[in-house]
């Protein structure tokens, strides 16, 4: 396999020029860690981002960042952090799911995976922050679209639809972020023992309320098997649904005090604060309890997306009728679920089922010969499908971008 | 009207009559208006100044209709200008001699209401505030709020990716929004996205929202609502100088305060508006911030104790605090109805909307000042200046020789300054026809053609909404061209391991 060290955007622009000439498809690579996302790809040569890794400006006053797209997510959360500030997607790290070495990625696989946390159903997802790019296209041309501005309608927002695209449709040499201020305070309300579909009538209730939720999961009893530290804690007494409460101290407080008694009828409300709360929300978001070391780590991992008052009826027929587990994220809109193998781990069923309440799942772990059997990312309908096409067309012609990745042949 | 639009073309003027009757074959009765004196409501939107009334308006109302409607167009090579209301202060909606004004507004239904998923399922047609009054009476509302949300349309908003005084907090309609219902120049139906939080594959509807109709016709959106905050309270602030108040914005935002909105207005937005709406707002500063904060009220209590202790550092010389919601509506009024305020102090005026980084304000107002020295043209400012988002008023009168133009050459100036400063064109108006010769000043070809590859994706034979966004109209099948750079040895000098 070749491996093509970037050195600045330039080359980038050189390789796919030359990839284009050659008819040479490249897997577009930063660190590496979500490698094993997606379709089994059809290339042989790699163009590796990461040296590509500096930061170009940083404004805390104006809640933005612009860093080229290998820069290290580990290196970026520490400067920002240095002035409280964070992402408030809060991406996903894949480590522990995905069995890599931690902290490591880069921003522009973090942009390209587009994996939000859990504050998602609050603040939106990498689409959300994500404020303008430079890139280079399969037309082998350097271009940007956005700004580095928090408002801008001026052009096609091609951001959106390179964020999420798994490097399928350019590859980003520059990425230009908001930024926001970290919570003063949080505190999580713990309600215990409700099963799937009553913990999502909870959740519902709670970010239906106006004491702004900025998480909502649940874990059934099931799914501490695999659960470490804090969660393991939090899941003594079996299942538990997380409420997540943030901003300055008396806010929090108060809509603790005020949440804790609209949802008395699901029982009493637990509180953990600050760092253990910090720490149950990570675990969350990075989905620890199927973790690759864990004891569901051979285990295929689907990632589901809902409506999300129909996410605990679905996720508790899906565990049973599988024997798998699931952990509820955004309120029952997201659900992890961990399924035993079989042939298609399931994915006939799960999408069957999931036609009709308007879901799809992606399935983020699993091994090469079942990414080649299966459709890894959700099929669409006939003509969402074309257009589809047509997209990835319209920015990589050739294809020479993470061939097959996305799309099974 | 200074900017060219597509020529209308001779073979379809000439085929009008068969063509007015075949669209009402597909939308019969009053669905088709062909009389000169009935379109003539239709020849302009938000942005006056430009007119030109269609060959035929249509006005289907199902989904069917205006699948047929769009494919007839297709086949027959005829373009088509979709509109909402017609709010649009871009020229998005300006109709074309030779072309087909498909107006949405009888789509005016709410087709569900989802509590539990926090969702609204709509037609286009309904107003951007009629979708937060269905939901009212259970306390929740639809977040972006436009100053024209008793009229404009949801559908127009997603043309546009419409934004508000609380987009700040709550962002933009693209933010909002998670999937709609959409129709192809070649009748086709799509659905994208649903009541999930996300979309699978592509994000087709972030690059749907604010399209301005070039891509598809919408015919159904679902949105996202949210519940009201337990309480808002609005600070009125004066500063002797407006350059104080843009740093007050800038150290409220730097010590982790986002309100839920935080609006500048310059001392003659200050006077037209008072002597409009009577708010009581101060008339000896030259700058008047309002700043809401919303939440519960121990949080909203504090943080105006933060703010006001920010703004006093910052040198300001009035500051109430809206003690009831008559009293917080009242610092609004002026600023609601600014616009209008504006429109009688001055016979015309032209709505500009660069944006900017937020710390760059007292640059921009300086050189928004030069400016209007050099025209000869008054200016009145009012800003979202929660996130650098300006809107100039430049002040003329069109029956005066000449005054359009300058004011179009005035305003063209601050849009290159936005860009000159770091920022973008638009802010949230869109493009349309008044930008969008501007567009090469922060785009190059390269990035315009990549932009435009996306609408040949969508409406290859360039039908829908032609003359908008895009200086230039190149063929869809020279932008697919990729131009091998042959001759050249695979990956040449790039370090390999
Ligand atoms: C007094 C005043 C105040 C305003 N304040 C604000 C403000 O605060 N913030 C802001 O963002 N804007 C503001 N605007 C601008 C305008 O109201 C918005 O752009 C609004 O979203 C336009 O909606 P509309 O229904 O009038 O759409 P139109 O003007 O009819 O159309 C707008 C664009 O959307 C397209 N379109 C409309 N409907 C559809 C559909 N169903 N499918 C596909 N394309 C469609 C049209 O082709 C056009 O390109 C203001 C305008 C006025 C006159």
């Amino acid at each position: 396999m070749d491996i093509l060290k970037i050195r600045d955007a330039k080359d980038v622009e050189q390789a796919v020029q030359a990839a284009i000439a050659a008819e040479q498809p490249l897997e577009v690579v930063g660190h590496g860690t979500k490698r094993a996302v997606g379709q089994p790809m059809a290339t042989n040569a790699v163009l590796d981002l990461s040296a590509l890794n500096g930061v170009t400006s940083y404004e805390p006053n104006e809640l933005i960042l612009t860093v080229e797209a290998g820069a290290p997510m580990a290196d970026i959360k520490s400067l920002i952090d240095s002035k409280n500030q964070e992402f408030d997607f809060e991406p996903m790290d894949t480590s522990a799911l995905l069995g890599t070495a931690s902290l490591s990625g880069t921003i522009g696989g973090t942009i390209a995976a587009g994996l939000a946390g859990p504050r998602r159903i609050k603040s939106g997802g990498a689409r959300d922050h994500l404020l303008g790019v430079a890139a280079v296209s399969g037309f082998g041309e350097s271009f940007k679209a956005g700004g580095k501005v928090v408002k801008n309608v001026t052009g096609y927002d091609l951001c959106k639809l390179i964020a999420g695209s798994w490097g399928t449709l350019a590859v980003m040499t520059e990425v230009t972020l908001k930024v926001m201020p970290k919570a003063e305070h949080e505190v999580t309300l713990v309600l215990h023992g409700l099963d799937d579909v009553t913990a999502t009538r909870a959740m519902s209730a709670a970010l239906g309320s106006s004491f702004d939720v900025s998480g909502a999961a649940h874990l059934p009893q099931s799914a501490f098997r695999g659960a470490t530290g804090v969660l393991a804690g939090l899941g003594s007494q079996g299942a538990v649904t997380l409420l997540r409460l943030e901003g300055i101290g008396a806010s929090v407080v108060h809509r603790a005090n005020s949440l804790t008694a609209a949802l008395v009828s699901f029982g009493k409300a637990d509180r953990c604060e600050d760092e253990a709360s910090q720490a149950a929300w990570v675990a969350i978001r990075d989905v620890t309890p199927f973790a690759a070391s864990g004891p569901l780590g051979a285990w295929p991992v689907w990632r589901i997306v809902c409506p999300p008052a129909s996410g605990g009826a679905f996720g508790r027929e899906l565990a049973r009728e599988t024997g798998g587990d699931v952990i509820y994220d955004w309120g029952g809109g997201l659900i992890w679920a961990a399924l035993p193998p079989s042939a298609d781990a399931h994915a006939g069923l799960l999408r069957s089922k999931l036609a009709a309440i308007d879901g799809h799942a992606t399935l983020i772990r699993g091994s090469d010969p079942l990414r080649r059997a299966i459709d890894v990312f959700h099929p669409h309908s006939e003509g969402v499908a074309a257009l589809n096409r047509r997209v990835k067309s319209s920015f990589d012609p050739r294809d020479i971008f993470n061939r097959g990745r996305m799309t099974r042949a | 009207m200074s900017i060219m639009m597509p020529v209308p073309d001779q073979a379809i003027l000439d085929r009008r009559s068969s063509i007015v009757a075949a669209l009402r074959e597909i939308v019969p009765g009053e669905g088709v208006i062909d009389s000169a004196a009935e379109m003539q409501p239709y020849e302009s939107d938000g942005l006056t100044a430009y007119r030109q009334p269609p060959m035929v308006v249509v006005l289907p109302d199902t989904t069917e209709q205006v699948s047929r409607v769009l494919r007839y167009c297709h086949d027959n090579g005829i373009k088509v200008v979709p509109r909402g209301a017609g709010t649009s202060l871009s020229g998005g909606a300006l109709p074309l001699a030779d072309g087909v004004l498909l107006g949405m507004g009888k789509f005016k239904r709410i087709r569900d209401i989802d509590y539990e998923n926090r969702t609204v399922i709509t037609e286009p047609g309904v107003t951007n505030l009629a979708i937060s009054q269905a939901v009212e009476h259970e306390g929740f509302y639809y977040a972006p709020d436009p100053s024209s949300q008793i009229a404009c349309t949801i559908g127009g908003n997603i043309g546009e990716n419409s934004g508000g005084v609380h987009c700040l907090k709550y962002g933009m309609t693209t933010n909002n929004v998670l999937g709609c219902e959409i129709i192809l120049i070649n009748g086709e139906v799509l659905r994208i996205g649903s009541k999930a939080p996300e979309q699978a594959g592509y994000d087709l509807m972030g690059i749907i929202t604010g399209s301005e109709g070039l891509l598809g016709v919408v015919t159904e959106v679902t949105v996202r609502i949210l519940k009201k905050p337990e309480t808002a309270r609005a600070l009125m602030i004066g500063f002797p100088q407006v350059e104080a108040s843009g740093e007050c914005v800038a150290r409220v935002i730097g010590a982790g305060i986002i309100p839920g909105a935080m609006e500048i207005m310059d001392k003659p937005a200050i006077h037209a508006a008072e002597a409009f709406v009577h708010a009581g707002y101060p008339l000896e500063v030259e700058a008047l911030l309002i700043c809401e904060l919303d939440g519960p009220e121990v949080e909203v209590d504090e943080l105006i104790a933060r703010v006001e202790k920010i703004a006093k550092d910052c040198g300001a010389t009035t500051l109430q605090i809206s003690n009831s919601e008559k009293e917080r509506l009242l610092f609004w009024s002026g600023r609601k109805a600014a616009f209008p305020a504006v429109g009688r102090i001055s016979p015309d005026y032209l709505c500009m909307d660069g944006t900017i980084p937020r710390g760059k304000l007292p640059q921009a107002l300086t050189r928004i000042r030069e400016l209007s020295q050099k025209y000869g043209l008054g200016v009145a400012n009012v800003f979202h200046a929660g996130d650098g988002n300006l809107h100039p008023l430049i002040l003329y009168d069109a029956n005066k020789p000449g005054e359009m133009d300058k004011a179009e050459a005035f305003g063209a100036d601050i849009l290159r300054a936005c860009v000159e400063f770091g920022g973008v064109l638009t802010g949230e108006h869109g493009v349309g026809v008044e930008k969008r010769d501007l567009m090469p000043e922060m785009f190059s070809d390269i990035d315009l053609a990549q932009q435009q590859r996306i609408k040949c994706a969508f409406d290859p034979q360039g039908l829908l909404n032609p003359g908008k966004v895009f200086p230039t109209l190149h063929r869809c099948a020279e932008l697919g061209r990729v131009h091998v750079h042959g001759g050249k040895l695979a990956f040449p000098d790039l370090p390999r391991f």
